[in-house]
């Protein structure tokens, strides 16, 4: 017995009883309880489990005041507004969009804040770490902390640009579908339904094995980018024609432009076989999109006010932007922040099986297959992006929960 | 009938508050009630007032959002708002039970009505399946439901609104409970199915001597079903008498604002003689996709400056003949004209101007406006769309629009219509008609949702405008009081067809068809024997729907 073990219950007995004596009793119960638990664990386990479990109790209430300082930040610097929806966000929403924000901040500063370049060896294979390899070095001899850093960059672009697409379109098609009705929407359903029919893994890997590999040029994928923005921008054009040949002309015209536009820019952003990956996830991920986005604003396109605007003689366009739009965000950027992360996962998947994102760009993926060695010596470093993986899944579905909690309008008892 | 007079229900000093903006505001401030047994309590007010609120406190129970915070409710010895949550669901179903306003809403779908009837009893244990289904037949035939034997073995979807609401009563009764909680039964329902509804509840609270109280706006129904009215405002009691002194000798102001609602009346107008009307129906029929024939060979005609009400029960046909002028629903046969020009009878077809011309106001104010497009837009962009205003000539058409209808510009210009009342997003509704300048509106049940003093306050608005801005009306609805208010011409539509029409003088004076004759004498007035009387002068299997059902097709009336 030590004067840890003795300190870490009688810490957690005061804070016990003074939770009883307030009638706090969430906290009582969660504290007692854990008290109870440690009893158990620190007879089994000794000292040295009682100190992995005073670790992690100290983990979670660092992470829990971290949450709760960051959402009071969050509260102290946005509008009124903007402030009334945070204070209804819970701690894990607030841990989340925490997350979320420390990935933002160095996925976009990744050379500033890398020691090492991303692809720079400096060290020999599994060299350990030491004061300049926080994390040692991987089976190349390269810095894994910076690549860690360059992979938020890389993956999380890539993840957020495929989502992206996926949303454009299949938002649009499926606002469109919800307006028009008729064979259009009967059209639009069963191109989704063939395309959902195909389990999404193996749909990647053909569409992967056929693009992937020789094709994956500036050629091909211009040429996919821009049928991909042509589809997107015909519904557009759809939308906003309505009857007129002129109209019909002007739109074509912008669109081809525009398409063009998007496809170089896109270019320059990404290299081909992530510009092949982004295409694949949007073309994949979209008909879920479509779905969604359909139901939902099928049940506003029902309401009077469109009925309303129909009669004044509005075109689709207007009914889609200013009607039905403000009524399905909410629904729709939960989904967002759902579709990420499979999308997220999806990507990581591919560049773990050589698929994804090619080498020697760092990501998560591929890092932990090619790390994947060190397991067998007792190593933790391959789990780290694995880890990084896992947490931003969870934190960005913590935020989703309370947009969807929100957005459902369910009220807290 | 003798009534035992012992204390039922005893509240006292109730204060309920509810969770909005992250305070608790006062919902309830303090309201006492004392209800005996036998004894049916009259609950009056406006949307708003709590009157739902002290319905569900009497059952002990406070609805997601509300806390009782203060008073007492002692049921029969038994204080509720200390009663732990057990104790207090005991009570309901068994001895408390309830009929919500919508029993269509209320009957769970996928379950037939005698398994839900029989569900109170059996989970109590008071009786065997059997006894309680033998039973609820009996009740059944009690509230003189169409085959009784039969009718429990249906699905609620396979009844109608009016039997459901029987059907809901009956359920309340199945345990034979000391008090019944009515809350608003028969708002949903049209004047001649209210009347079956009505006199089946009355008959059945007297004949299990069972104290109930009775929640509703409508003044002349409370008049026939109460002994005593408590009518209240914005959760503080006014006053509470006994019907018949409430009804001839209210004593505070606001009482006698609510009696004096129902004397609106204005001048009737004739047609200028040999004009072209503004609109015309001629031999329209109509149906929707596949389905039967909603409207047949329906003609009437409306001219400029005048308002004329089209009435019948639901499913008559009144809002499809609105889809077909607006030119949603392209008739099979027949046309519409406008001024004598034929309009396309799809709106697709139709000009930016024909479209300006007809602007409809919805009877859901609720989903009529965007929730998430502020009032400023949905007003201006009529304006914006047909005129082509912009920038300080939108803002000053959008203020001149809310001045017209008396709502102060500058505090509604930025708001959303979740922020407004019932009767102000009426209003903006309204204004949104009347930014496209048209020349003709229809206005779909546009009070039916409304409280009197606010659907008063609409009409007397409509009144205004049409005097201002000559405007054509075409008001749908059921309610023959606002008829009597509003209209210059009546149109009394049944099963898709127009059964009579013309000047509303001659509407109101008999002889009528006897589907008129049925709707006039179904609606209530303020009399509180009127229910009696009429029961006792038409017999009480002619009532509703029966009756309707009973119209000789070869009387003479008909085929004037």
């Amino acid at each position: 017995m030590s004067y840890f073990v003795f300190g870490f219950y009688a810490l957690l007995l005061t804070a016990s009883c003074l939770a009883a004596y307030f009638n706090k009793r969430t906290w009582f119960l969660t504290i007692f309880a854990f008290t109870l638990v440690s009893f158990v664990l620190g007879i089994v386990g000794g000292t040295s489990v009682l100190r992995n479990v005073a670790a992690l109790a100290g983990l979670l209430a660092l992470a829990a005041m971290v949450s709760y300082a960051f959402r009071e930040f969050l509260i102290a610097i946005a509008s009124n507004n903007m402030a009334k929806e945070l204070r209804t966000a819970p701690l894990t929403a607030a841990f989340g969009l925490f997350v979320i924000f420390t990935y933002a901040i160095a996925g976009i500063f990744a050379p500033w804040i890398a020691p090492h370049g991303e692809a720079e060896v400096i060290a020999t294979a599994f060299a350990p770490p030491d004061e300049t390899m926080l994390l040692g070095a991987d089976q190349l001899g390269r810095d894994i902390f910076s690549r860690i850093i360059y992979g938020t960059r890389n993956t999380v672009s890539l993840a957020l640009s495929g989502t992206l697409m996926a949303f454009i379109l299949g938002a649009l098609a499926g606002l469109l579908a919800a307006t028009t009705g008729g064979w259009f929407d009967q059209m639009l359903g069963r191109i989704s339904d063939v395309i959902m029919s195909i389990p999404a893994l193996i749909f990647a890997l053909l569409m992967l094995s056929i693009f992937g590999g020789a094709l994956a040029t500036d050629t091909t994928s211009f040429a996919l980018l821009f049928v991909f923005a042509m589809v997107t921008g015909l519904l557009v054009v759809v939308a906003r024609a309505e009857r007129s040949i002129m109209s019909w002309v002007i739109g074509l015209a912008v669109l081809v432009a525009a398409a063009a536009g998007f496809s170089i820019g896109m270019l320059v952003l990404f290299n081909p076989s992530e510009v092949i990956l982004i295409m694949v996830v949007g073309v994949i991920y979209a008909p879920r999109v479509f779905r969604l986005t359909r139901a939902v604003a099928g049940n506003v396109v029902v309401m009077d006010y469109i009925e309303a605007a129909k009669l004044r003689g509005e075109g689709k366009w207007y009914l889609i932007r200013r009607e039905i739009l403000p009524n399905s965000t909410a629904p729709l950027v939960a989904e967002f922040g759902l579709e990420f992360c499979f999308v997220f996962l999806l990507v990581a998947g591919l560049s773990f099986l050589g698929l994804g994102i090619q080498p020697p760009t760092a990501d998560w993926g591929s890092m932990v297959r090619e790390n994947a060695t060190l397991i067998s010596f007792g190593d933790i470093t391959p789990l780290i992006p694995a880890a990084a993986i896992a947490l931003l899944t969870v934190a960005v579905n913590f935020v989703v929960d309370w947009m969807l909690h929100r957005s459902s309008g369910l009220k807290e008892q | 009938m003798v009534k035992s007079k012992d204390v039922l229900l005893e509240i006292r000093d109730l204060q309920i508050q509810g969770y909005s903006d992250e305070k608790w505001v006062d919902i309830i401030k303090g309201v006492d009630l004392t209800l005996h047994r036998g004894e049916v309590l009259g609950l009056i007010g406006e949307s708003g007032a709590g009157k739902s609120t002290i319905g569900a406190a009497a059952m002990g129970y406070a609805r997601d959002g509300t806390r009782i915070s203060g008073g007492s409710i002692e049921f029969d010895g038994m204080e509720l708002t200390t009663a732990t949550e057990a104790e207090r669901r005991s009570l309901r179903g068994s001895r408390i039970a309830y009929v919500a306003q919508s029993a269509a809403a209320s009957f769970n779908p996928a379950h037939k009505i005698i398994d839900q009837h029989t569900e109170a009893p059996l989970q109590y244990r008071l009786k065997k399946r059997l006894e309680a289904q033998e039973d609820a037949i009996e009740l059944y035939n009690r509230l003189r439901l169409p085959n009784p034997e039969e009718i429990g073995f249906r699905y609620p979807h396979q009844v109608s609104g009016g039997q459901l609401q029987r059907a809901m009563t009956a359920m309340a009764m199945s345990c034979r409970p000391d008090l019944i909680i009515f809350d608003e039964p028969t708002t949903a329902l049209d004047v001649t199915t209210q009347i079956e509804v009505l006199a089946a509840i009355r008959d059945i609270v007297d004949q299990f001597n069972t104290a109930a109280i009775y929640i509703t706006h409508d003044l002349a129904v409370v008049a026939q079903m109460a002994d005593t009215i408590k009518v209240l405002l914005k959760g503080e009691e006014v006053e509470e008498a006994s019907t018949k002194e409430m009804l001839d000798n209210p004593k505070e102001d606001y009482t006698k604002s609510l009696w004096a609602v129902r004397s609106l009346k204005r001048e009737q107008k004739s047609r200028p003689e040999g004009a072209t009307p503004l609109i015309s129906v001629r031999n329209v029929d109509a149906a929707y996709t596949g389905g039967v024939k909603v409207l047949d060979d329906v003609s009437f005609d409306i001219h400029e400056g005048m308002t004329v009400a089209v009435v019948g029960e639901s499913g008559s046909g009144k809002s499809t003949t609105a889809r077909v002028i607006t030119g949603l629903l392209p008739p099979m046969e027949g046309e519409v004209l406008f001024k004598g020009e034929p309009f396309p009878p799809d709106y697709h077809n139709r000009t930016k101007e024909q479209l300006r011309q007809c602007q409809m106001i919805y009877q859901m104010a609720d989903t009529a406006l965007n929730p998430k497009v502020k009032i400023a837009e949905i007003i201006g962009r009529p304006a914006q769309f047909y005129h082509g205003l912009k920038g300080t000539a939108l803002k000053n058409r959008v203020d001149e629009l809310l001045d017209l209808i008396e709502l102060e510009p500058s505090q509604y210009y930025n708001r959303f219509p979740p922020e407004l009342s019932g009767g102000q997003k009426q209003r903006i509704g309204i204004a949104r008609a009347l930014a496209a300048d048209p020349t003709f509106i229809i206005c779909d049940e546009v009070t039916s949702a409304l409280d009197q003093l606010v659907a008063e306050g609409i009409l007397k608005l409509l009144n205004r405008l049409q005097k201002e801005l000559n405007l054509a009306y075409m008001f749908i609805t059921h309610d023959l009081a606002t008829v009597r208010a509003i209209a210059d011409e009546v149109v009394v539509m049944q099963h898709g067809k127009v059964v009579e029409q013309g000047p509303k003088e001659e509407m109101f004076t008999p002889p009528h068809h006897p589907y008129t004759d049925l709707l006039l004498s179904s609606v209530p007035e303020m009399d509180p024997d009127w229910l009696t009387t009429l029961l006792e002068e038409r017999g009480v299997d002619n009532i509703g729907d029966a009756a309707s059902a009973r119209i000789d097709p070869d009387d003479p009336r008909v085929s004037k």
